[in-house]
């Protein structure tokens, strides 16, 4: 099967301290990856990295076949910069905090990158908005502002914002931690609805049911390590690890 | 009383010269300021911020002075003293307009950056399309007050010897021993104050379509 993420030996550390110390997966098209752990433990440094919002300090990334950074002696190495700005139009990422800009629409929120990154024209932009919010079920708010709509149909609009640029992969860092439990459902169907279409997919949640529901793998991170990974039924299920069981236990009750 | 006010409304067009071009160098120089104050290149931040201390910890009246006499002692030429006017009025503008941008520029939540790079603007774009208008917003009541007050410094540039509104209507008052013009001056600054204000009104209300 293409892998769409492969990722070795990642390391990075802040000021002396090393938040992931040795993390590598892979991820095949198609597939939706979980990713849980503690608070803490690297998995938002994780997509942050992948996504270039930060960078390594060494290993290895290959996105859809190119090479984002290899290791060398011991340290990252980017490829050129233009090369960077290609990789990163193959991956969206959907925030914890939505972050849309409040002094556009809810339609330009969607068509702007379109626009300015994709020199997509301004109908071709807008019919490709329209579509995404009718997909989502708010396109009765194209017009809108985002301090107009509640947390579940912002988080809606910045998926589809996501999505309007046609990534390979997308990126979710805790989508529903802001919200409460119906906003929460409203999110979730969504990221299931995009699984089932075979949207390639790195999902950092606390939503146990929903992981174990939707991925096709999961890994359970702790203090910068994968301390276990595995399909989901047998991570979420019949967890080997001491922590991973104590994790999970912790949301049962 | 006619030659009087056609003097006075010749001083206030003097006086809205210093106002205009004052804005148009201090309002973008005041952005240069502002990153060179925010830069992570430590000389570059501690020049800044001395120059940012002296304007705003010594008088507008004395700069005034400095600039203009000042090459004529080091260099011993003088020059155009509406030049040296403008010069002073920018340097000291800039650095005030400055501290207003930083302030705004710093208000501005991480995550509109980071959204702008995930999706792919330059730099350049997302300062000017999504950062800018947002600070914008935010630093207009601030900026209005700075604007305000610049209408009213504009009388300092008598010291150095340019026939603005307040020169002219004190000319006038000791010529003809009356405060009276002393006090046409007071409601033309307050008039042209009174449209400054008003502009602010209607651009924060332009902007208040969004939270």
């Amino acid at each position: 099967m293409e892998e769409m993420i492969k990722l070795t030996g990642l390391k990075k550390a802040f000021g002396g301290v090393e938040i992931l110390k040795n993390i590598s997966f892979t991820l095949p098209k198609g597939n939706v990856l979980s990713i849980i752990g503690p608070s803490g433990s690297g998995k938002s440094t994780t997509l942050r990295i992948i996504t270039q919002l930060e960078k390594a300090d060494d290993g290895n990334l290959e996105i859809a076949g190119h090479t984002l950074f290899s290791s060398v002696d011991g340290k990252a190495v980017y490829c050129n910069p233009e090369e960077e700005r290609q990789i990163g139009l193959k991956t969206g990422l959907v925030f914890q905090s939505f972050n849309l800009f409040p002094h556009f629409s809810v339609l330009r929120n969607i068509t702007e990158a379109q626009k300015a990154v994709l020199h997509r024209s301004r109908e071709e932009a807008e019919e490709k908005a329209m579509a995404l919010l009718t997909k989502m079920g708010i396109a009765e708010k194209a017009k809108q502002y985002p301090y107009q709509l509640s947390g579940g149909q912002q988080q809606r609009v910045s998926i589809a914002r996501a999505l309007a640029l046609d990534p390979e992969v997308l990126f979710f860092d805790e989508p529903t931690s802001a919200l409460d439990p119906e906003l929460t459902r409203e999110i979730l169907k969504v990221i299931r609805e995009l699984a089932e279409e075979k949207m390639t997919m790195v999902v950092v949640t606390h939503e146990m049911h929903f992981a174990r529901a939707i991925s096709d793998w999961a890994i359970f991170m702790n203090k910068g390590v994968i301390v276990e990974e595995g399909n989901p039924d047998r991570l979420f299920g019949n967890p080997q690890e001491e922590r991973t069981r104590q994790f999970i236990a912790s949301f049962q009750d | 009383m006619q030659g009087l006010i056609s003097q006075m409304l010749e001083g206030t067009v003097t006086s809205l010269e210093i106002f205009f071009l004052t804005l148009i160098f201090s309002l973008p120089l005041g952005f240069v300021v502002a990153k060179g104050r925010m830069t992570r290149i430590a000389p570059i931040r501690w020049i800044v911020d001395l120059y940012i201390q002296v304007m705003r910890g010594t008088p507008l009246i004395l700069q005034l002075i400095f600039v203009y006499f000042a090459p004529f002692y080091i260099f011993g030429a003088s020059y155009d003293r509406f030049t040296a006017c403008i010069i002073a009025f920018v340097i000291n503008y800039s650095a005030y307009f400055s501290e207003i941008y930083r302030s705004g520029l710093q208000s501005i939540d991480r995550g509109q950056y980071e959204a702008s790079k995930v999706l792919g603007f330059t730099k350049a774009y997302t300062f000017f399309h999504i950062i800018l208008p947002q600070v914008i917003k935010r630093i207009l009541p601030a900026l209005g007050n700075e604007v305000i007050t610049l209408v009213k410094d504009t009388a300092l540039a008598q010291t150095i010897g340019v026939a603005e509104l307040f020169r002219v209507a004190q000319t006038a008052s000791s010529r003809e021993f009356s405060t009276l013009p002393i006090f046409i001056a007071g409601v033309f600054y307050f008039i042209m104050n009174y449209i400054v204000s008003r502009l602010f009104v209607v651009m924060e209300k332009k902007l208040n379509y969004y939270r």
